[in-house]
Order: C-alpha cells, then sequence, then structure tokens
C-alpha cells in the first residue's frame, strides 16, 4: 500500500512540472502506479532489474496506448510520468560518482547496466506502441 | 485531394507547419511525431513536402505547382518537457483534417496561443518538486527527515535552475552549479545533524535534474530510426549527468580532505 500511494505521488509530480493538463494528471500518475508495481514485484522475484524495467515499461505502454485511444490525447503524456519512477537517473548519477572515486569496475557496471534498463524501457514502450499501432492499421482495412 | 478551397500560400502553410514543429520539438515531442504533424499540416492544405527534423533545427521544403520550392529553416535553442503542449498541438493538426482554417491570421493565432501557455504558476511547480523529492528518498528507503531535507534542497534547486534559464547563460553551467548546491546543502545538513545519510539526501535533492528520461527517450528515438537525434539525446543526457555529479562531488570531495 505504501508502494502504491509512493510510486502514484512519484509520477503526479513529475507530470505537473511536465505541465500535464488538469484532465490528465490523475490517469499520469496511475500510468506510474501500474508500472512501479509490476517492475518492484518482478524485481523481489527475479532480482534483475532489466529484466523488471522491461516488464514495467511494457505494462505502462499498455496502459497508455489504452488511455490514448480512450481520451484521445498521444500515449506520451502518460509514458513519461508512468516511467518516471522507474527511469536510470540514479543509476547514471552513480556512475559518475563512482569514476570521481576512481572506482573504475564499479563505474563500468553500473554505466552498461544504465544503458541497458534505458534500453529495455524505451523498448518496452516502442514494442507496446508498435502492437497497437499494427492492430488499428488491420482492423481498418 | 479533399478540394477544399485554398486561400493561403504555400508560405504561408509552411509557415504554420513550421511554428506547429517548433512548438512541439520545443516541448520535448519525438522527431517522428514532429514530422508527422508538419506532413499531415501540408497535406491538410494539398500541398507537397520533405521536413527534416533534428533536436536543434527543423527544415522544411514545399513544393508548388509551377515548380517552385520554398524552404524554411528554424534553428531551435531550447528543450523542456511541455506535454500539454504536445497535446493541444496534435489535436490542431487533427483537427485539420476536417475543417481546415483558410485563414492565415487565425491558425497563427491559435499557435501562439498555444505557445504562449505558461503552464501551473511558479509555486505549483516549486511544490511538486519538493514533493518529488521527498518521495523518491522514501521510495530508496529514507526517512522522513531524510526526505525533508530532500524536499528543502530540490526546491531551492528548482528556484535556481528557473532563474537561471530566464537569464539563459548555458545549461551546463547551470547543472553544475545545481550539484554544488546539492553537494554543499546537503553538507551542512549532515554536519548538524549527523545519523542522516548524506547518499540519499543527493539522490532526492538532484532527482528532477537526472537525464534518465532524456537517456531513455533518446534510445526510443534510436528505435524508431531518428539515429542523429538519438545521439544528440544521450550526449546531451551524459553531459547533464557529468555536470551534476562534477558539482556534488567537488563540494563533497573538498570537504572529506
Amino acid at each position: 500500500m505504501k508502494q502504491i500511494i509512493l510510486s502514484f505521488v512519484g509520477s503526479f509530480a513529475p507530470a505537473i512540472f511536465f505541465n500535464t493538463s488538469k484532465r490528465n494528471l490523475i490517469w499520469a500518475g496511475l500510468s506510474g502506479v501500474i508500472g512501479w508495481i509490476i517492475y518492484i514485484s518482478i524485481f523481489v522475484r527475479t532480482g534483475n532489474i532489466v529484466i523488471s524495467v522491461f516488464a514495467g515499461a511494457l505494462s505502462i505502454g499498455v496502459y497508455s496506448e489504452i488511455m490514448a485511444r480512450i481520451l484521445k490525447t498521444p500515449a506520451t503524456v502518460y509514458t513519461l510520468p508512468g516511467i518516471f519512477p522507474i527511469v536510470p537517473g540514479v543509476p547514471a548519477y552513480n556512475t559518475i560518482e563512482y569514476l570521481v572515486k576512481h572506482d573504475l569496475e564499479k563505474a563500468a557496471s553500473t554505466g552498461i547496466e544504465t544503458i541497458a534498463s534505458a534500453g529495455a524501457i524505451a523498448f518496452g514502450i516502442m514494442l507496446m506502441s508498435a502492437a497497437f499501432r499494427f492492430f488499428t492499421k488491420k482492423n481498418k482495412k | 485531394m479533399k478540394g477544399i478551397v485554398v486561400n493561403m500560400n504555400v508560405h504561408q502553410v509552411t509557415s504554420i507547419a513550421i511554428r506547429a514543429g517548433k512548438i512541439l520539438l520545443t516541448s520535448g515531442a519525438e522527431i517522428y511525431r514532429v514530422e508527422d504533424t508538419i506532413n499531415r499540416i501540408c497535406n491538410a492544405y494539398n500541398i507537397r513536402c520533405d521536413s527534416f527534423v533534428l533536436p536543434t533545427g527543423i527544415f522544411i521544403t514545399a513544393y508548388e505547382d509551377s515548380g517552385e520550392v520554398t524552404t524554411l529553416v528554424k534553428r531551435i535553442k531550447e528543450r523542456t518537457i511541455d506535454l500539454k503542449k504536445i497535446e493541444l498541438v496534435n489535436s490542431f493538426s487533427r483537427s485539420l483534417k476536417d475543417s481546415t482554417p483558410s485563414d492565415f491570421v487565425k491558425a497563427m493565432e491559435l499557435l501562439n496561443s498555444i505557445e504562449q501557455d505558461k503552464g501551473y504558476p511558479f509555486w505549483i511547480r516549486l511544490v511538486s518538486a519538493s514533493v518529488t523529492a521527498f518521495v523518491f528518498v522514501l521510495i530508496f528507503n529514507g526517512n522522513i527527515r531524510e526526505g525533508i531535507a530532500a524536499a528543502i534542497i530540490s526546491s531551492v534547486i528548482y528556484s535556481f535552475k528557473e532563474r537561471v534559464l530566464q537569464i539563459g547563460i548555458f545549461p551546463y553551467l547551470g547543472f553544475f552549479i545545481s550539484g554544488i548546491i546539492a553537494g554543499g546543502m546537503s553538507l551542512v545538513i549532515t554536519t548538524l545533524f549527523e545519523d542522516l545519510n548524506i547518499y540519499k539526501i543527493i539522490i532526492g535533492a538532484i532527482i528532477i535534474l537526472l537525464p534518465g528520461m532524456a537517456m531513455t527517450n533518446g534510445i526510443k528515438d534510436a528505435l524508431y530510426g531518428d539515429l542523429t537525434s538519438s545521439l544528440n539525446r544521450i550526449s546531451e543526457a551524459v553531459f547533464t549527468v557529468t555536470a551534476i555529479g562534477a558539482g556534488v562531488a567537488l563540494l563533497l570531495f573538498m570537504a572529506l580532505r
């Protein structure tokens, strides 16, 4: 429960300084909750950051594409705030910190982890938007 | 195509298209969306056009039936994330399909009003920045007092950043100084209250500046095939995090020696 509230605020507050319009704020927050729940529940079981982040991004992608079609807004409005809690900002900072401390091994491994999870998130979101586009185009024909 | 009576010349249509593209790009939209929108606007007025969009500029060329060519170039200097503007421009360009405003001045006024949208007032954004800092300290298993400390520092950094953006010195110096502020203030706080964890406070304080988002968007651009802009955004992310990290580290190391 604590996690749900935290992740909701953790996407709701960034959504405000991304200047999301008022009617979309709550939906953007919910998108963060869904992504975070999937991420944390898979992370607890497997301990693999990249896979859990990927699953989180997939779920955010599905949610955003559905909401985008219901509310007639671009899906980005829900994906950007949604991925804010799982995006690898902190590992990116840690990499620089290790570099400064001259702990090159750790810096390399955190750096690769940063790029891998950013890639996993981007790929997850992309996959869903491609899938949705594929099906809507098929329906039109 | 649809035979709408157009009393707008090619130059005016491309101006509308490039204006819409500029708003989208400065609001942090993806490259493919900007190109899509520009093409859609041109198509709505039955004009053949090619667009080439980089994160730092937009190029549009429109072809007239007489064989003449109109080209517009727009340099883009600053980019933030503004989802409301993306939403508004998106619905503007989609509305063109059903009803084409035949009046150039009207369409430009509409885009101007979108561009000038100020968004939420400063204090709400300030509060949301500090709430974000607070929440992320808790997510990283910090306690409430660390969260409050991070929230205070984060609001200082946010208001500093807002001022710097108005003056307009280069952004990376701004990030560097933000890093120094974060490092310095958290050092002061941890010397006053020794049981607090300095690492968690710093992370929370700079979470709004960290470029995880830019990194992810960069890779997203690459997946859509926009390689130039992908490299552009990823290097922007790397420079940002280096500037912040250097700022924080500078102070921490001076204090530890």
